[in-house]
């Protein structure tokens, strides 16, 4: 597979928690705030449910980009899964770049149900990032390589 | 060490004799003199086979987990960082304490086996790197000691970050290419996993192919993902023993994954030393609320 610079575009996965970020994106869709279609949004009961392993996997199978969100923390609908998912990935963004990884690739954000203009802004932004990063040829799998 | 041989062996004779244990492991003189490998003792006349000297590198706690469905009692022979990783396992529930009868010993370091067969008998062999930068040398938790509980060989302040750091300061680029250099050579014979007394899964994602989520291909990118479960799955649980570097048949510097999180952990939650405090609370099995905050 060849990417062909003219026409690539971030493709930026996030997983988004069931009962604040994944709420906060469909009221951006309901508010009609616009944000690049580079996200593909794959839902998780809780933040907390998102194994580092599933951020390795993504990156080998050919995302640019994976954003973890989920409740602020206090917020969590299961009262302390984010403490965990902070820990867990405050260790796992420094390791994926000690090992290569631009940090723009991995990144983590609360976002909460009511708060569609920040999904959109972080969105964008991230998207602008990678855009400028071109794409991740790191990890990647054999059959995925660019 | 020579006279602490025969006190080892007095000690594992006792015990067998007396019935506290079914078992005695330690170790015995290997192939060359400068190997001693792990020997598994349950006549008190075979006693005799164990030895102690700067070559007993192996850590024999994981073993225990060999035995922990067997009736009776299993003895071991541990040094500073063998008790540290039986302290893991003890803190993972993965063994019962009452289960086993825990011989602590005082190390002096051991000394690199692979140094010894390049230079030959009767040069002065250094140490192991992991031995140089041990703080704690001495068994930790036991139930008899073997010499005196001093610590007898030097101990430096901290631990050494420096090739960590090191790596830190490099460009992405740069940290990956080297990345992928030791990783391309990895054979996913899964002997680091094997020894490592922090990989104490029953079931280890890496035999389970059929769960999708590693297959058996052996290319740089499964290598990759192998190599970064590993190091998060041992998180706040590594003990720094080193051991997995040393099962290495193609010398990965797999303790460059292990010394970034260990360093991480510190940073941001709070110095941990693995396996030091049976009792501690894992830094990856909680959190406090004041943790620092970067994802707003
Ligand atoms: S990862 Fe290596 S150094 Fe850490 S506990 Fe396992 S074998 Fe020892
Ligand atoms: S690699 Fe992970 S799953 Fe396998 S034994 Fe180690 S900790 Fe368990
Ligand atoms: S021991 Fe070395 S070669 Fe074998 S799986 Fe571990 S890192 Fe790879
Ligand atoms: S429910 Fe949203 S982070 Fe736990």
């Amino acid at each position: 597979m060849s990417v062909n610079e003219v026409t690539w575009q971030p493709k930026i996965l996030v997983f988004a928690c069931n009962w604040c970020t994944y709420a906060g994106a469909d009221l951006t869709g309901l508010s009609r705030l616009q944000y690049p279609a580079t996200v593909r949004i794959l839902r998780v009961p809780c933040s907390g449910r998102i194994n580092p392993q599933f951020v390795l996997k993504a990156f080998q199978k050919g995302v640019d980009a994976v954003l973890v969100a989920g409740c602020h923390p206090g917020d969590c609908h299961y009262t302390t899964g984010n403490y965990f998912t902070r820990r867990r990935f405050l260790i796992m963004r420094r390791l994926m770049e000690y090992v290569g990884l631009e940090p723009e690739r991995l990144q983590a954000r609360w976002i909460s149900a009511a708060e569609a203009p920040k999904f959109q802004q972080v969105i964008t932004e991230i998207s602008e990032q990678i855009r400028a990063l071109g794409p991740n040829r790191k990890l990647r799998d054999e059959e995925w390589k660019i | 060490m020579e006279d602490l041989t025969l006190v080892l062996r007095r000690t594992a004779k006792e015990i067998l004799e007396k019935g506290e244990a079914q078992m005695v492991i330690g170790w015995e003189k290997g192939a060359f003199w400068y190997s001693s490998t792990s020997a598994f003792i349950s006549k008190p006349e075979d006693t005799e086979r164990l030895i102690w000297d700067e070559y007993c590198v192996n850590n024999l706690a994981k073993y225990l987990l060999d035995y922990r469905h067997k009736e009776g009692k299993v003895a071991v022979f541990v040094k500073g960082c063998d008790s540290r990783a039986l302290n893991v396992l003890l803190q993972d529930k993965q063994l019962k304490r009452e289960k086993i009868l825990i011989i602590g010993l005082a190390c002096p370091g051991m000394k690199d086996e692979v140094e010894a067969r390049k230079l030959g008998r009767g040069s002065s062999i250094p140490l192991y790197k992991k031995c140089r930068e041990c703080r704690y040398p001495n068994a930790l938790n036991y139930d008899f000691f073997i010499g005196e509980d001093k610590v007898i060989k030097e101990i430096p302040a901290q631990d050494d970050f420096s090739e960590v750091q090191a790596l830190e300061s490099l460009s992405p680029d740069e940290k990956y290419n080297k990345f992928v250099a030791n990783y391309e050579r990895c054979l996913r014979c899964y002997a680091c996993r094997n020894i490592c007394p922090a990989c104490n899964c029953r079931e280890c994602i890496f035999d389970r192919t059929a769960s999708g989520w590693s297959s058996k291909a052996n290319n740089v990118s499964e290598n990759m993902f192998f190599a970064l479960t590993r190091a998060l799955h041992v998180a706040g649980r590594c003990v720094g023993c080193g051991e997995c570097e040393r099962a290495c048949p193609v010398n990965i510097p797999i303790m460059l994954l292990n010394k970034k999180i260990i360093q991480d952990i510190n940073a941001l939650f709070g110095e941990y030393e693995a396996g030091t405090d049976v009792t501690a609370k894992l830094p990856l099995g909680g959190f406090e609320f004041t943790d620092p905050e970067e994802f707003m």
